[in-house]
């Protein structure tokens, strides 16, 4: 790393605007002590920040280099801050050189000075401008780094989700890849005959996104292809994909059929390989619509684009060449072979949706044994023209909130359901249907779904699961047996049709991509990722989730949340991407690559540089400073918050200030909570001892076991270092990462005869105040019956 | 006398091509046996320098005390700061002595 040669000037500005901290600690001595310390060149306390005097002198020691780095003690506003900042940037101080020392967060003249040892407050205020001050000679110019980057977006899944966000992309004018597994676009939503809550046809929707895409220059559609290889970084994504032959060319066809009405292969649109031995008319009827037919040279789907056909070669008879003959533009090529595609891009949004859970695996309701018994989305296919049906029953849940199927509610079923019965008895309105369920569940408008529901004639909900499905001799009906647990009956019924509500599974494509993008998946193989605060990223930088990949959701969840996937891609789509200069550093001369790093990195943002040392990948990296935490020889650091710059402010502190036997705790605070704890308790005014000094965090992962042991041999009694609750860290598992480390160095406390408790983690929530108040004082007095640290001096 | 590893801790540099202790060790004696735990394959030409109970990130190893310095229980652990290391002796009458360090060559 470079050194700047110049020996630290600061300048030690003490901001004590009302007098506060005057009345509350000795300031004249600490004053006096603080001009004699090394490299300060101007101590001062100030009363106006905004004083033009002192701003003009300021400004005449930068420029004469009487100072070069600038302590500020006090508290200031986020806006202050900026705007000192700024005004000091212009004459050529660097942002990275101001070091904020916030005395009043650590407890320091907070509570009106009731019952305060006064010369305790003065030497801890003393020490933290200390610490502070430790820091200050060791801050570095930093420039924040730009890096180029690509303005276009790869969106994986052309169903709902990623048409919608496909075209919200190409408003904003960025450049999309698109692609998809099947030959054309639309997804499952395409296979549904209608949409809750409008009772709308879904292709209406889709087929408007897709007029839209057609006339744009911005999007490529890839249609049957996937993704083969992600390389390169966030901004900068090198994506290659491969294409699965069509057989023929996207450009000559004009989607005229003759190929299809000269094809003799005929194939089913879905394989539903169910017998068909009923001899009920209206049963057969349904049969034959769900068994409907297409050529093996037919248009793409679930929806026609592009418009070019598509052929299934593995149907085609080896010498066939009937469609070569009938096609009247010669854009049947049947040579065709896989083809590969690559692209860069800056980010990759993942849309790739979900699949139904296979209900042949809830053996009790028969499903794939009887021909009457279908799943939900093949009911979607009857809908339109459904047969004659007297009797229909609909089970909820169908291997849905099950410990031995799916242990989750997929959220949309019961609405599905519902919408089919209000569409199925607009069509047939003396269809009788009997709902069983176990718990309707239609949040938010839904109810209204419901509400209509209920009021139809002949729609009787039935509270509990049906216990067996038998056919009825060969009548071609069921008997289904069931208890109505609300009335305690035992309820029998002959049906025609039985529907099962099957679950949400996320896709294969989906279990796929996380094995290919090394994406963790959740217990239920859907993607993971910060559920409250950041949905849509997942736990890779610069991919992202959105849709029914993510976990259930309905139409119009799906594209939102897409959306808000796209929302935070943005982030790297331009042509540049900034980077705040306080990433992280490998000192190689100190690297023995022994790959921790890598290994305990949340995002997986190490690779190996030219000489196999490990190295940061800058657009990937969260700054989260993991990577310092685990090294266990200290050779990284993240700029601006360095190993060294830590170490200094350790050895600041004089571990017996207020008596040998008063313990001193030294708190390292993840600033995502338990910092926040730590201040709010001192502002809200509850008593803070002067026993503690805490340091703030990137995250509690960060910490250390060096720097502990630092502490501890500087005879520090007590390290307290306090992160997130499990699951709730915003870097993953930071806080689990620190609590294994700091286990460690207890245990080897205890070889050296020390109290292995001088180490302690903790969990700490944002508005865990009152407890961190008392965590301290609970600490202070054990540590008080273990005495005091033997380092101690 | 060769270091003893605690098997409970020592999580073999989570498979790493080479761990710490077998990249630190002057002699090329550290290694993993069958069960993935680090060992001293030749306890004969071990030092004693310690060297790898320093670098186990783990504090999975522990020197083994040689006669000539101090008898069965007499211990000697290293703990490693930043810039700083702390020796704890403990004899075996059970006496501790502890030293602190700060590194030469430390740029202040």
């Amino acid at each position: 790393m470079e050194k700047t040669k110049v020996p630290s000037k600061v300048g030690l500005f003490i901001f004590d605007p009302g007098g506060g901290l005057a009345r509350a600690i000795d300031l004249e001595a600490v004053l006096q002590k603080l001009t004699k310390a090394k490299n300060v060149a101007r101590c001062e306390v100030i009363r106006d920040l905004w004083e033009t005097n002192f701003h003009d002198s300021i400004k005449k020691d930068l420029a004469a280099g009487d100072i070069n780095r600038i302590l500020w003690v006090g508290r200031f506003s986020p806006d202050q801050e900026k705007k000192i900042q700024s005004e000091l940037a212009s004459e050529g101080l660097n942002p990275y050189l101001h070091e904020w020392c916030d005395l009043g967060e650590q407890g320091i003249g907070q509570n009106g000075g009731d019952g305060v040892d006064r010369g305790a407050e003065t030497q801890k205020a003393l020490i933290l401008i200390q610490m502070a001050l430790a820091r200050t000679r060791l801050l570095e110019p930093l420039e924040p780094l730009s890096l180029p980057a690509v303005d276009a977006v790869l969106i994986v899944g052309a169903g709902v989700a990623g048409l919608h966000t496909a075209t919200s992309f190409m408003d904003l004018g960025k450049r999309v890849y698109l692609i998809d597994k099947e030959s054309g676009v639309g997804g499952k939503v395409a296979s549904l005959s209608r949409l809750y809550p409008r009772i709308c046809d879904p292709r209406c929707g889709l087929e408007y996104e897709i007029q839209k895409l057609k006339e744009s220059d911005k999007v490529e559609v890839h249609t049957l292809s996937l993704i083969k290889s992600l390389a390169g970084s966030p901004g900068n994504f090198e994506v290659t994909i491969e294409k699965r032959p069509r057989y023929v060319n996207e450009e000559r066809c004009n989607a005229c059929g003759e190929c299809m009405r000269a094809c003799p292969i005929v194939i089913p649109e879905q394989s539903t390989p169910i017998p068909l031995f009923s001899t009920a008319p209206a049963l057969q009827g349904a049969m034959n619509l769900l068994k409907s037919r297409k050529k093996a040279i037919h248009p793409a789907t679930p929806m026609p684009y592009p418009s070019a056909f598509v052929i299934d070669r593995m149907h085609c008879p080896p010498e066939c060449r009937e469609c070569v003959k009938a096609c009247p533009t010669q854009a049947v090529e049947l040579e065709q072979s896989p083809s590969e595609a690559v692209f860069r891009v800056g980010t990759v949004i993942l849309t790739t949706g979900w699949d139904p859970y296979p209900l042949s695996k809830v053996e009790e309701y028969g499903y794939g044994l009887y021909p009457n018994v279908i799943s939900n989305l093949e009911m979607e296919r009857l809908l339109e023209n459904p047969p004659e049906f007297r009797e229909l029953g609909f089970i909820q849940c169908a291997g849905s909130r099950d410990e031995r199927h799916l242990n989750y509610c997929s959220s949309v079923c019961c609405s599905a359901t519902l919408k089919q019965v209000r569409y199925l008895k607009e069509k047939a309105p003396d269809a009788r249907c009997y709902i069983f369920y176990q718990d309707i569940r239609t949040p938010g408008f839904d109810e209204e779904l419901y509400q209509q529901v209920k009021s139809l004639s002949d729609v009787i909900f039935i509270r509990g699961n049906p216990s067996t499905v038998k056919p009825e001799g060969d009548t071609g009906k069921l008997r289904i047996r069931a208890e109505d647990t609300l009335s305690g009956k035992e309820v029998s019924l002959s049906l025609d049709l039985l529907v099962l509500a099957g679950g949400m599974t996320p896709s294969d494509g989906s279990r796929d991509i996380a094995q290919l993008l090394n994406l963790p998946q959740n217990n239920f193989g859907f993607f993971e990722s910060h559920l409250q605060c950041h949905p849509e990223e997942s736990q890779r930088t610069g991919i992202y989730v959105g849709g029914a990949c993510r976990g259930p959701m309905n139409v119009s969840q799906s594209i939102e949340s897409s959306h808000r996937a796209a929302m935070e891609a943005l982030a790297f789509l331009n042509e540049t991407v900034l980077i705040e200069p306080t990433y992280p550093v490998v000192d190689v001369t100190k690297c023995d690559k022994c790959k921790r790093c890598m290994e305990d990195c949340p995002f997986t943002a190490f690779y190996f540089d030219a000489n196999g040392f490990p190295a940061p990948d800058l657009a990937k990296c969260r700054q989260c400073g993991n990577c310092m935490g685990t090294c266990p020889i200290a050779a990284i650091s993240l700029r601006h918050f360095t190993i060294k710059q830590t170490a200094a402010r350790i050895q600041a502190i004089k571990a017996s200030f207020i008596g040998k036997e008063e313990p001193v705790i030294l708190a390292f605070l993840c600033k995502n909570d338990a910092y926040y704890a730590a201040r709010s308790a001192a502002d809200s005014g509850l008593p803070i001892p002067p026993n503690v000094f805490f340091i703030k965090v990137p995250c509690a992962g960060s910490v250390s076991n060096a720097l502990v042991a630092d502490a501890i041999s500087f005879g520090i009694d007590g390290i307290l270092i306090a992160g997130c609750v499990d699951g709730q860290c915003h870097y993953v598992k930071g806080n689990q990462l620190v609590k294994t480390r700091s286990g460690d160095l207890s245990d080897k406390l205890k070889k050296m005869m020390i109290e292995p408790e001088r180490v302690r983690f903790e969990n700490l929530e944002i508005r865990d105040s009152r407890r961190y108040v008392e965590l301290v004082n609970s600490y202070i007095r054990e540590l008080k019956a273990m005495g005091p640290n033997p380092f101690k001096v | 006398m060769p270091p003893k590893t605690d098997k409970e801790k020592c999580d073999s540099c989570k498979a790493e091509k080479e761990t710490l202790c077998e990249q630190i060790c002057p002699g090329d004696l550290m290694t993993l046996g069958e069960d993935k735990k680090a060992f001293c394959r030749m306890p004969r030409d071990c030092w004693d320098c310690m060297s790898c109970v320093k670098a186990c990130p783990k504090s999975a190893l522990e020197t083994r005390m040689p006669y000539q310095l101090g008898y069965h229980v007499a211990r000697l652990i290293p703990m490693m700061g930043t810039n700083t290391i702390t020796w704890t002796c403990i004899d075996i009458n059970g006496k501790v002595e502890r030293f602190h360090y700060k590194n030469r060559g430390s740029d202040e």
